[in-house]
């Protein structure tokens, strides 16, 4: 994908702005990854000092830029590790075309797989559990009045997912029998209608920026909204996010269990293991979703890349993690399972 | 009739040499753009020599979950489209509750079309 950078002179001018200093020439480069926001790195000297992201003229967004901002702001409030906003420019503005803001650089690398395999980051793997755990319980302490117009926040988050992502199923029109099977057994079995707090919606490995000591910032709030706080928890131990660590469910980093003590003793609230699979699963019908809506980008032409075409192709890797989900491991369905005792 | 090398072994060519020689052609930052291409020209050489065969196993499953009388056997050049048609069916069904009495049923028996399209896209994923 090409993508026009921001001119460098205006984004001088808009930082000098707001930052009350000038900061000399600019340089801006795109940065390769984000898959639906355009994001550019500012260097100053020679030196990376602030990113750029802005709103793609072209294709879905689930939030517009300005709620992605305040989602930060009020995470930042909270206490979680977050990239310091800077300035905000609206569409058409000094970033360009899209709606934008500037950010400082957080030095580190979010690439998950560095993350998981190299070595001077062995330190970094062994808090990131905790740390994780810890900056998901302060982000759930933001009540979703704290974000204006934050999407989400029915009285029931599991059927409002449920909701959202047959409509987005419905807009796309790829017809996946294997996703609406776990549609509907989401909708017909959904746990106790939770307290709708600030939700990431995207909380993984490759959206959080990891440093030698451990997490420097949780980047890419495009997806939050006010949900189930278990919605995070669950996404973080999806096969698709362990990136080869199979063993380690909780981001191929760690084990559940010690993962959802960290949580609570930050002052989450624990969910029931029930709820955590509900949300597992509706983790892979949302994650099996969005790979057929950048396939569709790519098809109707609002954005041509071939990476977006590849999605296409992993809306089964999903799929089939959902259908062992629901299916329970032996195949014999989940109220056998249940009778048995079930199976953590 | 083409001429040797067919078009499975001209895209596993491909993805040989995107593998191993252009990867490291381009920025390491970029690399991992080449790794998708490879990856797709294996998955469509994958395709083609699978041939007709998995999506037919799909129509007849669908049909077989929509509870359908056995129709005539499907043309392997139609099986794609009859088994996309069918799918579209089955979702249509199981989101309207049609098949909420045996729904883990369901679920249970589209594993096997699930495995089916990791067969092509990822062999081994599905254990």
């Amino acid at each position: 994908m090409t993508t026009e950078a921001p001119d460098p002179q205006r984004v001088r001018e808009a930082l000098a702005e707001a930052t009350g200093d000038d900061p000399g020439a600019l340089e801006l480069s795109p940065i390769e990854g984000g898959a639906s926001r355009q994001t550019f790195l500012v260097s100053a000297g020679g030196e990376p000092r602030w990113v750029v992201r802005r709103e793609p003229a072209a294709g879905m967004s689930f939030n517009s830029l300005e709620v992605e901002l305040g989602a930060v702001k009020a995470a930042d409030l909270a206490g979680v590790a977050v990239a310091p906003t800077v300035c905000f420019e609206p569409a058409g503005g000094r970033f360009g075309a899209g709606a934008a803001y500037a950010m400082e650089f957080v030095s580190g690398t979010a690439v998950a797989p560095r993350v998981l395999r190299r070595d001077e980051l062995a330190i970094a793997r062994e808090r990131l559990p905790g740390q994780l755990a810890a900056a998901l319980a302060q982000t759930h302490t933001v009540e979703p009045g704290a974000v204006e117009g934050l999407a989400g926040g029915a009285s029931d988050p599991a059927l409002e997912a449920c909701d959202l992502w047959e409509a987005v199923l419905d807009a796309i029109g790829e017809p996946l029998p294997a996703v609406e099977a776990g549609l509907r057994w989401l909708r017909l079995n959904p746990p106790p209608p939770a307290e709708p707090r600030l939700v990431h919606g995207d909380f993984r490995l490759g959206n959080l920026i990891v440093d030698a000591h451990g997490l420097a910032a949780v980047i890419d709030w495009e997806l939050c909204h006010a949900g189930d706080p278990a919605e995070d928890l669950a996404w973080l131990a999806l096969r698709s996010w362990r990136f080869g660590n199979d063993d380690l469910p909780v981001a191929g980093l760690g084990e559940t269990e010690p993962f959802l003590a960290a949580y609570e003793a930050a002052g989450g609230a624990r969910p029931d293991a029930e709820r955590l699979r509900w949300w597992e699963a509706m983790g892979n019908v949302k994650w099996a979703v969005i790979c057929a809506r950048q396939a569709h980008d790519h098809l109707t032409g609002a954005r041509p890349s071939a990476e977006l075409a590849s999605l296409g192709r992993r809306i089964c890797e999903p799929e089939w993690d959902l259908l062992q989900i629901l299916a329970g491991p032996d195949g014999s369905g989940r109220e056998a399972e249940r009778a048995s005792g079930g199976v953590p | 009739m083409q001429d040797r090398p067919t078009a499975p072994e001209l895209l596993d060519a491909m993805a040989a040499k995107l593998f191993a020689e252009v990867r490291e052609w381009v920025p390491r930052e970029r690399r991992f753009q080449i790794l998708v291409l490879a990856n797709l020209c294996a998955v469509i050489a994958r395709e083609l020599r699978a041939g007709a065969e998995p999506s037919l196993a799909d129509a007849r499953l669908f049909r077989g979950l929509l509870r359908r009388p056995v129709e005539p056997a499907i043309a392997p050049q139609e099986a794609d489209a009859v088994a996309r048609a069918t799918a579209a069916e089955l979702a249509g069904a199981i989101r309207a509750g049609e098949l909420d009495d045996r729904l883990d049923e369901a679920i249970g028996r589209l594993r096997e079309h699930v495995a089916r399209k990791l067969e092509i896209a990822r062999p081994g994923y599905g254990g």
